[in-house]
């Protein structure tokens, strides 16, 4: 089974902080969002505090990545987790998509070589939650 | 009341795919994040029965609630009838919940004393084809005004941001070419479409 992250939405993790003030800070959400679109840091260290947050924070995003992968094995990671959707390509091709939560309760909850590759993809695209995920926070 | 698309997957990132996949074929794995903002929690109560989406909403239990009477949202309605009842009642509401919460009763129980007429604020995800089911029900005449005016709020936003991909969303009778409501039609989808055409 090989995946390859084709497209996301921008912004993953600064989406994420903006998630978890919206429900606790009281400022609404866009002038949250505009404000830590472009503050790295502010991100991290909001971020830096997901353990305690629901996972729902996680949800505002989209990921979708081609994979190849035989019937058995998609069926297989249809039947493990119902939020993965997927499409036929062609042979043994597909396009799936999901979003961050899904990855990491996935990761979470299966060690596999499918999991671990799906974990990995986010690696650059939300590098404190690939860290949590690594450590086995959130 | 404000819709703002925040973030979405943009349909030209999966060029690669449209030679394989139609557009329709395309829109469940496309995502879109909306900031709702400044609705009462009426409409963010018919909002989450959209239960596929995803929610972040602000938090009464967290967030103390100030000047109650500034932030509610009042029906034209009620407006119209020129009567003090309504924000009589939200003043009441007001005074309640600060007596309850100066005395030490916890932001998540003396809430409870709050309207429904309550302004919230939250963001919310959908992908594609969840997307044109909800501007299918919530454009549509017979949706409650509140959430149709948010829905067309929200439609304009995807159609600056993806016109090709949602030029044919909005009520059903425009998507689909007749009204699937029924007896209970409002009897105006030619006035309907010519709206969601233009």
């Amino acid at each position: 089974m090989k995946i390859k992250l084709v497209a996301h939405t921008p912004g993953v993790e600064a989406m994420v902080a903006t998630s978890m003030l919206t429900t606790t800070s009281g400022s609404l959400p866009s002038r949250i969002h505009d404000r830590l679109v472009d503050s790295p840091e502010k991100v991290g260290e909001i971020v830096s505090r997901l353990e305690v947050q629901h996972g729902n924070v996680l949800e505002h995003n989209r990921l979708i990545w081609v994979v190849e992968a035989t019937g058995d094995e998609v069926l297989e990671a249809m039947l493990d987790t119902r939020f993965l959707h997927f499409t036929r390509l062609g042979d043994d091709r597909w396009l799936m998509s999901g979003n961050l939560r899904t990855v990491v309760e996935y990761a979470q909850s299966k060690g596999s070589a499918f999991t671990r590759e799906l974990a990995g993809s986010v690696r650059d695209l939300a590098p404190m939650v690939h860290m949590f995920m690594r450590r086995g926070h959130t | 009341m404000r819709a703002r698309l925040l973030a979405y997957t943009p349909i030209a990132s999966l060029a690669g795919c449209r030679g394989e996949l139609t557009l329709r074929e395309l829109l469940p794995h496309m995502g879109y994040t909306f900031a709702v903002e400044k609705i009462s929690r009426v409409c963010s109560h018919q909002l989450v029965r959209h239960r596929v989406a995803s929610f972040s909403q602000q938090s009464q239990r967290y967030i103390k609630v100030k000047r109650l009477s500034e932030r509610v949202v009042t029906p034209p309605s009620v407006e119209a009838t020129g009567e003090p009842v309504f924000l009589e009642f939200v003043e009441k509401a007001s005074e309640a919940y600060q007596l309850l919460v100066d005395q030490g009763v916890p932001k998540e129980d003396a809430r409870f004393v709050l309207p429904n007429a309550a302004e919230t604020s939250l963001l919310m995800t959908m992908d594609g084809r969840s997307l044109f089911h909800f501007f299918g029900l919530r454009c549509c005449n017979r949706a409650q005004w509140e959430i149709r005016a948010l829905a067309d709020a929200m439609l304009g936003e995807a159609r600056t941001a993806e016109p090709e991909v949602f030029r044919e969303a909005g009520p059903y009778c425009y998507q689909l070419g007749y009204c699937p409501e029924g007896r209970f039609t409002c009897g105006r989808m030619q006035e309907a479409v010519e709206k969601y055409r233009a």
